[in-house]
């Protein structure tokens, strides 16, 4: 008998992706059900449009699939190790979006219009998801308004620094020291979250 | 670069703002065993990695699931599955973060900074021996010289050709992969789209068959909504046994229309071959009526037209083999508190 498979997103166990190595497919549906809504999120907020997000889905799930067998536990959680395909395919995307010379619609309003909403605090995110959400959302918040512009051009829209000095029109050396000074905050006021074993 | 430098790109590293050259560099720094960069990084990579999970959680569409779990081969179990990487000196977590998904694109043209490679060391080798030669036969006849010389002129000039070959079949080959891409796509687009009118079409035939002819307006979710404004409407609330302690349901008795409806969340999936059954308990159980919990879902609203049972102080639900049962044989889900 299926028990309800709503664990922390955060906190998905090594083991399970051992599992999907072994092509065990209850093993990589119940992969899919950990991490589904997080790596959607990120999509749509790199490439912003839910259609396209879930078209990357499906080719970041597949790749998962098919390379699990390259995850190495000692080289980070299973969820950083999901993010970062997601994000590298989601860029590799949007790059090759701008090379056609396809405009963005980086309108978020416009794709939650269809029959996807955003949640806001839902009955189904567990509750150590919601409070890790709350404190990285208000780390981000907390830090000043340059420094948070900075940090979200390089990750969700993978500018390099110059990249962003000539976006912004501000000195390179300017947009450098706003990331270093973000990241080292973000990284004072979240180290308990990896410190507690929490992502670990 | 200065390690002060270096150690400076490392949040810089984190949040992917380093152009190619500073990564390389970095790479390379890290490669060479530096034991306080490799920290930073690691601290920095974890804030990197925390940054997605502060952002509003979006849900993808529910077909997406159905789509993911028939497009992939289940018989292809990691074709890449048994040799792992030969042993390279291993930078956690940085080095994989970059490295394990490199870019699509430059991935298509490794044979062309190979050849080039190779077309450099056999001109510097010839060359090489055109000064050796030059230097010790001064005096041997110049023919042999012209000789060489001429051969190597074939020579790049077939190296060039072949340069250009390979040039051309890269191009070749990027413009195929990208049409496969775009038919794939294509093709997932398709299907995507089929698969949500199936879901509509499923969801029409649901509540058409809810309403059974009846002249009800509005979408059951609107009936609700004024079914909960009215004052002596029967209400149950239900709660988990302990096959499913996370689950609880809601329950609702109009005797004017004679309808109940059941909101239940967190209910495990019905298993291949079983159904959920709601029960109204007096003396005995009486049948109320069946739902399923497909893959995914997880709240259900049941809404059935049933005699009245105002005397029924029990409701309880429980899982039985598909199209239910008369009385229940199976465990029970869901119980109202008496």
């Amino acid at each position: 008998m299926d028990k309800p498979s709503r664990h922390a997103t955060s906190m998905i166990d090594p083991s399970l992706l051992a599992r999907v190595v072994k092509g065990d497919q209850q093993a990589f549906s119940q992969l899919y059900d950990h991490s589904n809504t997080l790596l959607f999120t990120l999509a749509v907020r790199i490439l912003g449009n839910h259609e396209e997000a879930a078209e990357l889905l499906q080719d970041v799930y597949l790749e998962v699939w098919r390379k699990v067998s390259r995850y190495d536990v000692g080289r980070g959680t299973p969820v950083a190790w999901l993010l970062t395909l997601t994000r590298s395919r989601a860029l590799d995307r949007l790059r090759a979006r701008a090379a056609r010379g396809y405009r963005a619609t980086n309108s978020l309003e416009a794709g939650t219009a269809g029959q996807v909403v955003d949640l806001g605090p839902s009955p189904f995110e567990t509750q150590a998801d919601q409070e890790l959400r709350i404190a990285v959302g208000a780390a981000v918040a907390g830090l000043p308004q340059a420094q948070q512009q900075a940090i979200e051009l390089a990750y969700y829209e993978g500018l390099s620094h110059a990249e962003i000095a000539a976006r912004l029109n501000q000195p390179l050396g300017t947009v450098k020291t706003r990331i270093k000074l973000g990241m080292s905050k973000l990284r004072d006021g979240l180290q308990q979250w990896w410190n507690h074993g929490d992502l670990q | 670069m200065t390690h002060e430098e270096l150690e400076e790109s490392v949040p810089l590293y984190a949040a992917g703002a380093l152009d190619r050259t500073e990564r390389q560099a970095l790479e390379a720094h890290l490669l060479s065993g530096c034991a306080s960069c490799h920290s930073a990084l690691k601290d920095y990579q974890s804030v990197a990695a925390l940054l997605p999970l502060g952002l509003s959680p979006t849900r993808p569409p529910r077909s997406l699931k159905a789509t993911i779990m028939a497009g992939r081969n289940p018989g292809a179990i990691p074709a890449e599955a048994a040799p792992k990487e030969p042993a390279r000196p291993s930078l956690e977590p940085g080095e994989w973060m970059n490295h394990l998904f490199p870019p699509v694109a430059p991935a298509r043209s490794l044979s062309l900074p190979w050849v080039v490679g190779l077309a450099t060391l056999l001109i510097v080798g010839v060359v090489g021996y055109l000064a050796w030669n030059f230097a010790a036969q001064r005096s041997v006849d110049t023919s042999i010289i012209q000789q060489l010389e001429a051969s190597l002129q074939e020579k790049s000039v077939k190296l060039a050709s072949l340069h250009r070959e390979v040039g051309d079949q890269t191009k070749a080959l990027a413009e195929l992969r990208n049409e496969m891409q775009q038919r794939m796509n294509e093709a997932a687009e398709t299907k995507e789209q089929l698969m949500q009118r199936e879901a509509e079409l499923e969801e029409a035939r649901v509540q058409l068959s809810q309403r059974g002819g009846a002249r009800s307006v509005g979408t059951p979710q609107d009936e609700l909504a004024t079914l909960l404004r009215i004052p002596d409407v029967k209400a149950v609330s239900l709660t988990g046994s302990d096959m499913a302690k996370r689950a609880a349901g809601f329950l609702l008795y109009d005797s004017r229309t004679q309808k109940v409806w059941l909101y239940s969340v967190n209910l495990p999936e019905c298993p291949t071959g079983t159904t959920y059954q709601l029960w109204a308990i007096h003396d005995k159980p009486v049948s109320i009526g069946t739902f399923h919990m497909d893959t995914g879902e997880t709240a259900h609203l049941l809404v059935k037209k049933a005699p009245s049972f105002t005397a029924a102080k029990t409701f309880a639900v429980s899982l039985e083999p598909s199209g239910g049962r008369q009385q229940p044989t199976g465990p029970m889900y869901l119980l109202s508190r008496s």
